[in-house]
C-alpha cells in the first residue's frame, strides 16, 4: 500500500470500546474516503467545522462539504468534521469524561483554534450548547480566554443571530468563501504577534461580513420591542452579507466525503446557482440568496464528473432552490447524461416541473422510474397562493397531472402550508379540493392506466414568518388556530385516495419564537439547555413544556415572538444586518400580499429589492 | 465476464464499516477504480459484488474474500494497483485471481481474540465441561450452543499487561457459523455470576483466514 494513506489515529482506547457500545459507530470513527488527514505539527490553523445535528444530517449539506473542502485547500489550514453525538455516544462520552473530538484527527476541538458552526435551522440552538458543552467550551463568549478555540457560526440562521448571540464570537453573513479565508489571514497575524481575543475580534468587526456581537449594545422599549442597537469599539453600523459574484470562478469541491454508513443525502451534488428569482413572501431563502447567480453548463458538467469519479457515487444530483429556473437547462442535461449513461450514474432532478420537457430527454432521464409527482402549490387557493406570490396555477398543476397519469403514474404529492398570512378557513377547504380534482382528473383520464387506484398524499407544514422576507412583520397562527385549521381540513376530505400529513403546531411554534427572536431569548435557550433540550429538532427529543417551563422562569412570553403582528416601524432584532434586500422592498411587498397582488420574478422585472447594489447575477442580465 | 476473488484487508478505523455499508463502499470503489465491472440485469441495475463470509462490526479481517464479474481482462495485478489507489483507508486489497474454490465450499475461519481487562475467570471458564452461549437464529430464536468443542482445540498465549491471546477455528460456513463474539459475551456472563463487573473483558477480534477445510485456505 502507497505511503500517503497512512495511519494517523489518535488512539485512544476508551474511544475505542465506546464505538463498539453505540449504534452506528462509523458516525464517530471517521476515516471516511476523501476526509482529509494533515499533519498537525505542519499546519498553522486548525478548525472543527460543526454540524449540530446528528451525522446522518451533517453530512448531507453541500454547504459544509464546499467549506470543508475549500478550507482544507489552504496548506496549512486543516479543517475537521464534528457532528452532535446521538443520546447513547453522548452518554458515554461524559460517562469516560471524553470530550467532543474532531472526526479526523480524533483530538478534543477545545485544542482547536476555531470551532464553526453551521446555522440551518432555528431548532438546532440547543445542539450547539450541547456540542460547546461536550467540548468543554464556555456557553458564554464572554467567558471564554484568550486561549480558548474562537467559536464562529455562519449559515442561513445567522440572519437572525440575537437569540444565540450570547455563545458565538463572531457570525459571519451571506456566503462564507471568502469571507471566512480573509478571517484566517487575520487570525494567522494575530497568532504570530500573541492571539488576544478582544483585539482579535474587534479587528474581525471591521471585516465586510463579519458580525462580532458583543460589540453591539441593544437596549429594549418598555414593551420588549428593541429601542436601539448602538455599535461600539468601531464595529460597523450595519454588517452587509457577502457573496460570491462569479460562480463559474467560484471554489467548488472536486471529491465530496463519502460516508460508510447511510446518510440522507448519500449522493454527488451539483450546485447550478445561487438565489432564487420567484420571490415567494413566506420564503426565507428566496431573499437572503439574492441576487440569483448561475453556473455555466460547461462548469457544471465538468464539476459534476470529476465528483462522480473522485466518489464513485451511484448518483448525482443538480442543486438549487429552484432547478427548472436554470437557463442552461436544456443544453446542460444532454451534456451529463453523455457520460452519465455510460457509467451507469443516475441524474436526480429534485424540485423540477416535468412538464418542460421532450419526451426523449424525459425518458433518458428515468423521470418515470421515480417514485412519484410532487407538486408544491403551498396554498389552497389562487387567491392565497397570489397573496404568497406562488407562482403555479391549478390548470398548471391538472395538466401536468394528467400528462403523468397517462404515463403510468399513480402517485401525487402535494406540499402545502397552513398558517399563511390572509388565510381562511375557505383556503384551507382549497387544498382538500384541489387534491379532490387531481383524483378526479385520474378517472376521468381514458389513458389512465389499467387496474391501478390513485394516491394523492398532502402535507401540510406549518407557516413560520421568517426575518427577511415580506412576511416578518406577520403574527404567527396560534398553536390552537392551527390544531383547528388541521382538522378543517381533516373534514375537508373526502376520499381515501387522499392521504393527509401534517407537521406539529408546537414544532412550528418553537421555531418561530426562535426565528424572530431578540438576545434575550440566549437566557431562555440557554435554560431549555439546562433542562435537557438538545436534539430539538428530533421529535422524540422534542419537549415543548420544556421549553415554555424555560420561558418561565426567564420571565418571558413566547407568544410575544411568534403570535405578535409587528409594528412596520418596530425596530426589528434583525435590522442592523444587510442582507442586500431592503426593509422598504419588504414593506412594499407585505402591502402587496395584503391586496392580493403577485410580483414579477427576477427575469421579468426588477422589482427594486436592492439587490442589484452588487452588480451582477440576475441584476445584470438581460431581461426577456 | 469473468469472475474474479479479491483477497482483502479490513483494519484500522475501517473494522467499523458494517458488511451492509461494506458492500457500498466497495462498490464504489469499484467504480472510482474504473474497473469494468459487470451489472446485473433488470430493472434496477447493480454491480455484481458478494463476500464469501461477513464480518462483525468492529472485528478486523486480515485475509477476507470478495466476488465481482469483470466485463473485460484486465491483468490481475492492474485490479490490485487500482482499487488500492481508491479504498479508504483501512481496507487493502491483496490480491485477485480466478476463484479456486465455490463459495459454499467456505467452512471455517481463524480468528485470533485478544482479551483485556478482568480476566482472572478465564481459567475456570475455560475449564467448564460445557460452555453454553445463546445465539439468535435467522428466524428470530435464540438456540442453544456449546463453544466448548471450539475453544478446547484454541491455543491461548498470555501476553504482556495482562492480556491473553487466543487462536481459535470456528465454523464458518452456511451451514453453521459461530461468531466469536459470543465466546467473549460468554466470557463476561460467566464472570459476572462469579462477581465480576459488567463487561470484565474486551476483546480485540481479528479474523486471520477463512478455510474449506482443515489446512486448505479458501482462495
Amino acid at each position: 500500500m502507497d505511503g500517503k494513506r497512512r495511519e494517523n489515529v489518535q488512539s485512544s482506547e476508551k474511544l475505542e470500546q465506546i464505538f463498539m457500545q453505540v449504534q452506528k459507530p462509523a458516525r464517530y470513527t471517521g476515516g471516511e474516503l476523501n476526509s482529509v488527514m494533515k499533519d498537525p505539527a505542519k499546519v498553522n490553523i486548525r478548525i472543527a467545522m460543526a454540524f449540530p445535528d446528528l451525522y446522518e444530517i451533517g453530512m448531507s449539506h453541500l454547504g459544509m462539504k464546499l467549506l470543508y473542502g475549500l478550507f482544507n485547500e489552504q496548506e496549512d489550514v486543516w479543517c475537521e468534521r464534528v457532528f452532535a453525538p446521538d443520546t447513547d455516544m453522548e452518554a458515554l462520552m461524559r460517562a469516560n469524561g471524553l470530550k467532543l473530538f474532531g472526526l479526523e484527527s480524533r483530538d478534543p476541538v477545545d485544542t482547536f483554534d476555531f470551532l464553526g458552526f453551521t446555522l440551518q435551522y432555528e431548532l438546532s440552538f440547543t445542539a450547539i450548547l450541547n456540542m460547546l458543552d461536550l467540548a468543554g467550551i464556555p456557553l458564554l463568549s464572554a467567558d471564554r480566554g484568550d486561549d480558548c478555540s474562537l467559536v464562529i457560526a455562519g449559515g442561513p440562521c445567522a440572519c437572525n443571530p440575537e437569540p444565540i448571540a450570547d455563545f458565538i464570537d463572531l457570525f459571519t453573513l451571506g456566503e462564507g468563501e471568502e469571507v471566512n479565508l480573509e478571517l484566517f489571514d487575520l487570525y494567522r497575524r494575530h497568532k504570530a504577534a500573541g492571539f488576544q481575543r478582544a483585539a482579535f475580534l474587534r479587528e474581525a468587526a471591521q471585516i465586510e461580513g463579519v458580525y462580532v456581537p458583543a460589540l453591539y449594545e441593544v437596549r429594549y422599549h418598555e414593551n420588549g420591542t428593541v429601542a436601539s442597537v448602538t455599535p461600539k469599539d468601531g464595529a460597523p453600523a450595519k454588517v452587509r452579507k457577502r457573496i460570491v459574484l462569479d460562480m463559474d470562478k467560484a471554489y467548488y469541491p472536486d471529491r465530496f466525503v463519502v460516508p460508510f454508513i447511510d446518510i440522507v443525502h448519500d449522493r454527488a451534488m451539483s450546485e447550478i446557482f445561487r438565489g432564487c428569482i420567484r420571490g415567494c413572501r413566506f420564503c426565507q431563502a428566496g431573499f437572503i440568496y439574492r441576487p440569483v447567480r448561475e453556473k455555466s453548463a460547461q462548469t457544471i458538467n465538468a464539476q459534476s464528473r470529476a465528483l462522480c469519479e473522485n466518489t464513485g457515487y451511484e448518483e448525482f444530483s443538480l442543486s438549487s432552490l429552484s432547478t427548472s429556473d436554470y437557463t442552461e437547462l436544456e443544453q446542460l442535461l444532454p451534456m451529463l447524461l453523455e457520460w452519465a449513461e455510460k457509467e451507469q450514474t443516475n441524474i436526480s432532478l429534485p424540485s423540477l416541473r416535468i412538464d418542460g420537457f421532450s419526451e426523449e430527454l424525459a425518458a433518458r432521464l428515468n423521470v418515470l422510474r421515480r417514485s412519484g409527482l410532487t407538486f408544491a402549490p403551498e396554498a389552497g387557493t389562487q387567491r392565497l397562493r397570489d397573496a404568497i406570490n406562488k407562482n403555479l396555477t391549478e390548470s398548471e398543476i391538472l395538466d401536468t397531472a394528467k400528462k403523468a397519469f397517462s404515463a403510468g403514474w399513480t402517485a401525487v404529492k402535494l406540499y402545502f402550508m397552513m398558517g399563511l398570512p390572509t388565510e381562511t378557513m375557505d383556503d384551507i377547504a382549497g387544498i382538500a379540493e384541489l387534491a379532490q380534482k387531481i383524483v378526479n382528473c385520474f378517472y376521468h383520464n381514458p389513458n389512465k392506466p389499467k387496474g391501478k387506484g390513485v394516491n394523492v398524499s398532502v402535507s401540510v407544514s406549518c407557516f413560520v414568518p421568517k426575518p427577511f422576507t415580506p412576511f416578518q412583520w406577520e403574527p404567527q397562527d396560534t398553536m390552537e388556530q392551527l390544531v383547528a385549521k388541521q382538522r378543517h381540513l381533516r373534514e375537508s376530505v373526502t376520499t381515501k385516495k387522499v392521504s393527509l400529513r401534517w407537521h406539529d403546531a408546537q414544532v412550528s411554534f418553537l421555531e418561530g419564537v426562535l426565528a424572530r427572536g431578540d438576545r434575550r431569548l440566549c437566557a431562555v435557550i440557554e435554560e431549555a439547555f439546562r433542562r435537557g433540550c438538545k436534539l430539538d429538532a428530533w421529535s422524540e427529543h422534542f419537549s415543548l413544556q420544556t421549553w415554555l417551563d424555560a420561558f418561565r422562569s426567564k420571565g418571558l412570553d413566547p407568544a410575544f415572538y411568534a403570535n405578535r403582528r409587528r409594528d412596520l416601524e418596530e425596530i426589528l432584532p434583525w435590522d442592523h444586518l444587510d442582507y442586500g434586500v431592503t426593509k422598504a422592498f419588504l414593506a412594499r411587498e407585505n402591502r402587496r400580499a395584503h391586496e392580493g397582488k403577485t410580483t414579477p420574478n427576477c427575469r421579468q422585472a426588477c422589482s427594486g429589492c436592492g439587490a442589484a447594489q452588487w452588480n451582477g447575477g440576475v441584476c445584470t442580465d438581460e431581461r426577456n | 465476464m469473468k469472475e474474479i476473488r479479491i483477497c482483502f484487508q479490513k483494519a484500522g478505523r475501517a473494522r467499523y464499516i458494517s458488511h451492509l455499508d461494506l458492500t457500498r463502499a466497495m462498490t464504489r470503489a469499484v467504480r472510482r477504480a474504473g474497473l469494468p465491472i459487470w451489472y446485473t440485469e433488470g430493472f434496477n441495475k447493480h454491480p455484481y459484488l458478494t463476500f464469501a463470509a461477513p464480518l462483525s462490526l468492529g472485528a478486523e479481517g486480515l485475509r477476507e474474500s470478495m466476488d465481482l464479474r469483470l466485463t473485460d481482462d484486465i491483468p490481475m495485478r492492474d485490479i490490485v494497483d487500482r482499487l488500492n489507489a481508491v479504498l479508504p483507508e483501512g481496507l487493502t486489497a491483496l490480491s485477485a485471481a480466478e476463484p479456486l474454490h465455490k463459495a459454499g465450499e467456505l467452512a471455517a475461519a481463524r480468528y485470533r481474540l485478544t482479551f483485556t481487562g478482568d480476566l482472572s475467570h478465564m481459567a475456570d471458564f475455560l475449564a467448564q465441561n460445557s460452555i453454553l452461549a445463546e445465539k439468535r437464529t435467522k428466524k428470530g430464536g435464540v438456540k442453544q450452543i456449546d463453544l466448548k468443542p471450539a475453544l478446547q482445540k484454541a491455543a491461548c498465549t498470555p501476553e504482556e499487561k495482562g492480556a491473553l491471546v487466543m487462536e481459535i477455528f470456528l465454523p464458518c460456513s452456511s451451514a453453521e457459523t459461530i461468531n466469536p463474539a459470543l465466546i467473549v459475551s460468554a466470557y463476561n456472563a460467566f464472570a459476572k455470576e462469579r462477581g465480576g463487573v459488567d463487561g470484565a473483558a474486551n476483546c480485540r477480534i481479528v479474523r486471520t483466514a477463512l478455510y474449506c477445510g482443515e489446512g486448505i485456505p479458501f482462495a
